[in-house]
């Protein structure tokens, strides 16, 4: 071999396939939090008592607090390592978007919507976090005052679906990148998902509009 | 049942800079079985003669032909026009040196691709020609012919929203080198090797699963199913490193 080929070498590092890794990682950890904290929620179309009697058994196992720690350590890691992806500057922006809107191709439009939903999600979801965290444990009473109180309401309107949205196109998205998802399945796992994503989304707005009219 | 046709057509010669890119309008009255490459022909040899894109097999063999046909990247060769609606824009694969119109260099790109992921097979046998050849398995050398399929079109490249934003990403057709190479039991290579070549965000890492690659190659390679493959492959490598004490200690 020539010298000058021992000039200038990149030295071989594993960091990038542990950061996608835990990109995974810390996705599906979200997506499982958000998966019982969606049931604990509709446990509210039963009634202010049924959600009470959810809300004391994960106090009694601890889990409130569990997640009052892991939750905004796996939402910030995973802005982090997510953000990588995200182009900053205009160029990337424009050169994704021009991608998007000339191939109008479906999963790169999703790709879009995952991204952009992240960021809002970033911002909503601290405040949520905040508010709900420093109030302590979760009552039905205090979260029904609370959505009924100004601007909550529509606070959530917009989270639910941004939130929902973004989890399930992350869930396809992991099943296709490390290939759990092969291209035999892809129509079928798609119409399952597109299906699931529909019910959960309409069964979250219903425990919204049960917030929003219970009486305590 | 006689359509005309109307081609909108990326008209720019980077030899001339003072010209401005334009898109240039014809039209054509659509024939029986018309390709692209049909077309494309009849424009230049009836109509403009200064027009510039690329053939050779017209049977989506060779993979010169690729263009972006109503915002999908494809080979024209192997397009139908009754496939297509009558307006027809045709622009240049993006990614690629642009020619002229709608001629870009993969050439040069799948060149570099080739020196990149060392595409050829590593052994240290030496080779002797007064032997037998070596026997392969049948389904290791079909799965490996499948992956040898690829016509080095440049279509799943210039689809990658990821090879748009970044052009030092490999890419699909090269990711599916390095997947034809690790199943091809004489290639020498040890996943650590593959891994340092594409297990990093210029590689597998840097995939992000959009899928176009897939949705467009027009000879179906199984492009989706060799990414997965290679990102669990890699990742795994990754891991086993993590749980090896240094191979420099006892
Ligand atoms: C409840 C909160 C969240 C959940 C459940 C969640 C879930 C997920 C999942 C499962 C993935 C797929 C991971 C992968 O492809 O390896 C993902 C990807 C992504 N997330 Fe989130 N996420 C959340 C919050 C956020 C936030 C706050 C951001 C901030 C910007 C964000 C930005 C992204 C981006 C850009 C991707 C795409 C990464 C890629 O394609 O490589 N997410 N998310
Ligand atoms: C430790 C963290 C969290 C706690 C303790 C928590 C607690 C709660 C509580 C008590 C409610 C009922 C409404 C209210 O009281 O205002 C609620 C609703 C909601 N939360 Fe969270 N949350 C947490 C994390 C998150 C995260 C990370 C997200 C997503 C970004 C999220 C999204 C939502 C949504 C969309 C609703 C409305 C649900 C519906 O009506 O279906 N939460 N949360
Ligand atoms: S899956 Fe997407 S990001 Fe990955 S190579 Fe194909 S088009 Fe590019
Ligand atoms: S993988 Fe398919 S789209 Fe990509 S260069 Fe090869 S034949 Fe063309
Ligand atoms: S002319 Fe050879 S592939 Fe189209």
């Amino acid at each position: 071999m020539s010298i000058h080929a021992t000039m200038h070498i990149v030295s071989p590092s594993r960091r990038d396939a542990y950061f996608d890794w835990l990109q995974m990682l810390t996705g599906l950890g979200l997506v499982i939090f958000m998966a019982l904290h969606t049931a604990l929620n509709l446990s509210i179309i039963f009634g202010a008592k049924s959600l009470d009697i959810v809300a004391g058994a994960l106090e009694v196992l601890h889990l409130d607090t569990l997640a009052h720690v892991f939750v905004p350590i796996l939402f910030l890691v995973h802005f982090v390592l997510a953000a990588r992806k995200i182009p900053f500057r205009v160029d990337g922006q424009l050169a994704i978007w021009r991608d998007a809107r000339l191939l109008n191709h479906r999963d790169t439009w999703l790709w879009i919507v995952q991204t952009i939903s992240g960021m809002v999600i970033l911002i909503l979801g601290a405040i949520h976090m905040w508010t709900t965290i420093t109030a302590g444990a979760v009552q039905a009473a205090s979260s029904v005052a609370r959505v009924q109180s100004s601007g909550w309401t529509m606070f959530y309107l917009l989270l639910i679906p941004l939130v929902q949205g973004h989890v399930f196109i992350g869930l396809y998205r992991i099943g296709v990148k490390w290939g759990v998802i092969t291209d035999k399945m892809r129509p079928k796992v798609v119409k399952i998902l597109v299906i699931t994503f529909a019910g959960v989304l309409i069964l979250a707005l219903l425990a919204l509009a049960r917030y929003a009219t219970l009486t305590i | 049942m006689a359509r005309t046709l109307t081609f909108e057509i990326f008209r720019y010669n980077p030899a001339i800079p003072e010209q401005k890119p334009q898109m240039q309008c014809f039209t054509l009255a659509e024939t029986a079985n018309m390709t692209l490459f049909i077309a494309l022909n009849r424009l230049r040899e009836e109509q403009d003669p200064s027009l510039v894109f690329d053939f050779c097999c017209r049977a989506g063999i060779c993979g010169s032909c690729g263009m972006v046909v109503n915002g999908r990247p494809r080979l024209a060769c192997q397009t139908k026009t009754a496939d297509l609606p009558e307006r027809i824009i045709l622009l240049p694969l993006p990614v690629f040196k642009l020619v002229g119109d709608l001629s870009v260099d993969t050439g040069v790109w799948f060149r570099d691709m080739y020196q990149k992921t060392r595409s050829w097979i590593h052994t240290k046998k030496a080779f002797d020609s007064d032997q037998e050849e070596e026997r392969m398995d049948n389904a290791v050398a079909e799965q490996i012919y499948e992956l040898e399929r690829c016509v080095e079109c440049g279509c799943c490249i210039a689809a990658c929203g990821t090879a748009r934003m970044r052009d030092d990403f490999l890419g699909a057709a090269s990711l599916n080198r390095i997947a034809r190479f690790a199943l091809d039991p004489r290639d020498e290579r040890t996943d650590q090797d593959y891994f340092e070549i594409i297990g990093n965000d210029y590689g597998i890492f840097g995939c992000m699963g959009l899928l176009a690659c897939e949705d467009v190659c027009p000879k179906h390679l199984p492009l989706q199913n060799q990414l997965g493959f290679l990102r669990r492959k890699m990742g795994i490598t990754a891991l086993k490193q993590l749980f090896r004490k240094s191979s420099c200690a006892s």
